[in-house]
């Protein structure tokens, strides 16, 4: 059967910025990370259960570094010698998920155990959590047996606000995941971000603001599980509206018309006679000249 | 098919005749007449029935015509522009009768009555047609058979005709004027064809049979007779020169397939044969190309010899110029390659002289062949370029392009900000930052995954409901495509009406800057060709949607662009009346 053949990679990533988290636990109480674990766990579980050949990965995206919660670097699916502590399933569960929710919960608690309190880095690495993940499913599309094909897709759960300083990088991992027809879904729990909106809409995935956070756990079973090929059959939020408006070169405002230097293409909202980009010299004549300058800037796609 | 004009209504006028001969001079119309109101009458012809009924026939510089008896309107009216042909009845018939043929298929019978004249009458007016029909022929029929080919090709440019002229939204005229056009264009294009070859075994397929006894048959098609002419160009100047006079075709042909000359051997037996100076031809023919030989300097022909290595390796060549020690197999062998060869030329020359035998009159078979173009080619310039290219590679050239100038960017950094906002979103304390973490470190130390009480029922139904369709989460999507909820007929409908408007607003936008009175009455025209397009095609369309519930507004679009056109004309025609006044 086709479905035998093609396998399913799913690698979520989660956002576990401390700062964001810690400021969450104090505002809403009854949704903190720990309960943002659970429900990615649930998530992952099911992930595995739909069908014996799904893979999985979870990378924890810190603003101190990426760290892959699942698989474990020194574990091998199906390899329970080295567990101690868990001798199998207390629940009757399914090992792989067992051991695997053992595996998450333990690297989770590492992890924020590291943490490390620094002034400046209060930002999520998402975009190098991204490229992570890039690599691995690339590792994996190499270790596959010849004739095997398989499907991958990123799970972005985002906390805290974009980046601004990541920008370029984010922009080159949502091409390379074009590029390799891998989609990024992202299911935001704060503030919308423009960055996974413009990351959905180039890749073909879904992007969803959750708008109950208690229930997140249902949003991603309902709408995040499925693939892209079961995606077509079901009835899910229609795709946002992605602002892909630029932004000036000299005060980083959002401009739907501007003027572009045809030299070094940077876009300014006011006409200068001398680029400060590559201070080359714009010759101006008379005032219907100025108008020939101005181009029109259309929201790229 | 084509709407032509109409025939002239003639409601007064009187006619001057003179009753016996029944030849008129010139005629003049009062009255509601059209286009022509003096007419030349080149025939009258009295006593012709047509459709049972007594009346003239009026045969006119333009057009034929019959009026029936007693009448001064003519019920039939023809141009001779629309008259395809004409049949006669034949002569053995009692009923003398005269059909014309319109272009259209129309047939209009003449039934010539007259007891003593029916036949003289009736020629008389064959003959007036016959000399008159080939003038308007030619002019129209070219016209009219290139639109209709036109028509049938393309059957968007079919459907837009219907939708435009047939339901007389614009003239025919204006759909034409631009298109014809591009028919001369085509014209010169198709006439430019390839010349079709010449096969080299057209000889061979000439393949005899046997047709019983003793004897054969030779089945020459003109395809056949053509390539020999074209190939052998005596034979054609020989063909020429005895055919009629002194022999029939058959007696020809025969001849040339008896004679020798076409015969696999060649022995002359004498001058009786009619081919024997053709025979003599060839061979100065071949003598003089191999005379010449190749004159291309990168090929040596002559180095291509059979050289043997050793004894059983290869043959070795003797003395091949000495003719005494030849076999006489060994002579026939080589006549026949010779002729092979000569053959061989001469078809290959036919493809080149056809340049030159536009150019000279006679047709020496010698003086053309293959070699002399060949020769022709090799001029010194033309060998400097081929020699250069052969030890010339672009690409391990030294590169010697200019410099390209240097971006020189001083401010890089900008382009890695992405469009989001400068300022900082929000600004955290050190305070906050310390007691986030250490709040967090506390939680997750302390962290089992309790995945039993994840969620609870009511929150998973919000979450559901707002997820289903008219959820707060399904806002605006889930539309289904146009396509699938207009059905096909009306998509076909829409299609057609967008071809038609777009048409008709070319011939609207392309008036502007209206700067002749040609332009500006084109447009006025054309404003009221899209208002009754408006009318007839677009509101009915809209009803019939509006009666099929479909809610979609798929003329929104339509409309827009006559409004524009509208607008367009009115300002226009404001501007033109505040310059006047």
């Amino acid at each position: 059967m086709a479905s035998d053949d093609e396998l399913s990679l799913l690698v979520i990533v989660v956002d576990v910025n401390p700062i964001w988290w810690g400021q969450q636990a104090q505002r809403e109480p009854e949704f903190t990370l720990s309960k943002c674990m659970d429900s990615v766990m649930v998530m992952s579980n099911a992930h595995l259960v739909m069908t014996r050949s799904n893979k999985l990965a979870i990378i924890a995206s810190h603003c101190q570094e990426s760290h892959f919660l699942y698989p474990n670097k020194h574990w091998k699916a199906g390899d329970f010698a080295g567990d101690e502590s868990s001798c199998g399933s207390r629940d009757g569960k399914y090992e792989l998920l067992t051991v695997g929710n053992d595996l998450i919960s333990e690297e989770i608690k590492n992890l924020m155990e590291r943490t490390e309190v620094r002034g400046q880095q209060t930002e999520t690495l998402l975009a190098g959590s991204l490229a992570k993940a890039l690599c691995y499913i690339h590792r994996v599309t190499k270790e596959l047996d010849a004739g095997q094909e398989m499907k991958s897709r990123i799970l972005v759960i985002k906390a805290a606000d974009d980046s601004a300083l990541q920008y370029m990088n984010f922009m080159n991992v949502i091409f390379a995941a074009q590029k390799q027809s891998i989609l990024i879904d992202a299911c935001v729990l704060d503030a919308d971000s423009g960055l996974l909106q413009q990351a959905c809409d180039i890749t073909g995935g879904l992007y969803l603001k959750v708008p109950q956070k208690i229930a997140l756990a249902q949003y991603l079973l309902w709408v995040f599980l499925p693939d892209s090929d079961q995606r077509s059959q079901l009835v899910l939020p229609p795709p946002v509206h992605v602002d892909y408006r630029a932004a000036c070169f000299c005060h980083r405002n959002l401009i739907e018309i501007g003027y572009v230097c045809s030299v070094c293409l940077s876009i300014f909202c006011n006409f200068s006679p001398i680029c400060t980009t590559c201070e080359t010299a714009f010759k101006i004549a008379l005032p219907h000249a100025m108008k020939a300058k101005k181009k029109k800037l259309k929201p790229t796609t | 098919m084509f709407p032509g004009r109409s025939g002239l209504k003639v409601t007064g006028g009187w006619v001057l005749m003179d009753e016996e001969k029944g030849e008129v001079g010139n005629l003049v119309w009062a009255g509601t007449a059209m286009a022509t109101s003096s007419e030349e009458v080149l025939l009258v012809v009295k006593r012709v029935r047509q459709k049972k009924q007594d009346g003239a026939l009026y045969l006119m510089a333009e057009r034929v015509a019959w009026a029936p008896e007693g009448k001064d309107r003519f019920s039939v009216s023809h141009l001779y522009a629309d008259i395809r042909c004409q049949k006669i009845s034949p002569d053995g018939k009692s009923k003398i009768q005269l059909q014309l043929v319109l272009h259209t298929g129309e047939t209009t019978n003449f039934h010539f009555t007259s007891e003593s004249s029916a036949m003289k009458d009736r020629d008389a007016a064959k003959d007036l047609l016959q000399q008159l029909l080939p003038k308007f022929k030619r002019k129209a029929n070219k016209e009219l058979e290139e639109k209709n080919r036109m028509l049938q090709e393309d059957p968007l440019l079919f459907q837009l005709y219907k939708d435009l002229v047939v339901s007389q939204v614009i003239s025919a005229e204006e759909f034409w004027a631009n298109r014809v056009s591009m028919n001369s264009v085509d014209h010169s294009l198709t006439n430019s064809k390839q010349e079709v070859g010449i096969s080299a075994a057209f000889l061979a397929d000439v393949r005899p049979q046997t047709d019983g006894c003793n004897g054969l048959r030779y089945n020459l098609t003109s395809d056949i007779i053509e390539s020999i002419f074209r190939t052998y160009p005596a034979v054609k100047q020989k063909y020429g020169e005895n055919v009629p006079h002194n022999l029939t075709e058959k007696e020809f042909w025969t001849r040339f397939f008896q004679s020798h000359y076409f015969h696999r051997d060649r022995i002359s037996t004498g001058s009786q044969d009619l081919f024997a100076e053709c025979g003599k031809l060839d061979e100065q023919g071949l003598k003089s190309m191999v005379g010449q030989g190749v004159r291309n300097s990168m090929v040596d022909l002559t180095s291509l010899e059979d050289k043997s290595l050793d004894e059983g390796y290869g043959i070795s060549s003797g003395p091949s110029t000495s003719s005494h020690n030849k076999t006489l197999k060994e002579n026939s062998n080589a006549a026949i390659i010779k002729r092979f060869n000569h053959h061989s030329a001469m078809v290959l020359a036919t493809g080149l002289r056809k340049q030159d035998a536009q150019n000279e009159q006679n047709g020496e078979t010698s003086s053309t062949d293959g070699n002399s173009k060949d020769s022709d080619f090799f001029q010194p310039s033309v060998k400097k370029v081929k020699l250069q290219e052969a030890i010339e590679y672009a690409d391990l050239e030294q590169e010697n392009g200019r410099k390209p100038v240097a971006l020189n960017l001083k401010k890089s950094d900008r382009y890695s900000h992405g469009p989001t906002p400068v300022q900082c979103q929000q600004y955290a304390t050190s305070q906050d930052i310390i007691n986030s973490v250490n709040c967090i470190r506390h939680e997750i130390a302390d962290y089992t995954p309790r995945l039993t009480q994840v969620l609870s029922s009511s929150t998973a139904s919000t979450a559901i409901a707002a997820l289903s369709p008219g959820g707060v989460l399904m806002q605006g999507g889930t539309q289904q495509a146009i396509n699938q909820m207009v059905p096909n007929d009306t998509q076909c409908e829409l299609k057609h009406l967008y071809v038609a408007a777009g048409e008709l607003l070319r011939h609207f936008w392309s008036c502007f800057p209206v700067n002749t009175p040609f332009l500006e009455e084109k447009v006025v025209k054309m404003r009221s060709n899209l208002e009754r397009f408006q009318v007839t095609k677009l509101c009915p369309f809209q009803e019939k949607m509006q009666r099929q519930y479909l809610s979609t507004n798929l003329t929104g679009h339509l409309e827009e662009m006559l409004q524009t056109a509208y607008n367009k004309f009115h300002a226009w025609q404001t501007r033109r009346m505040l310059r006047k006044t």
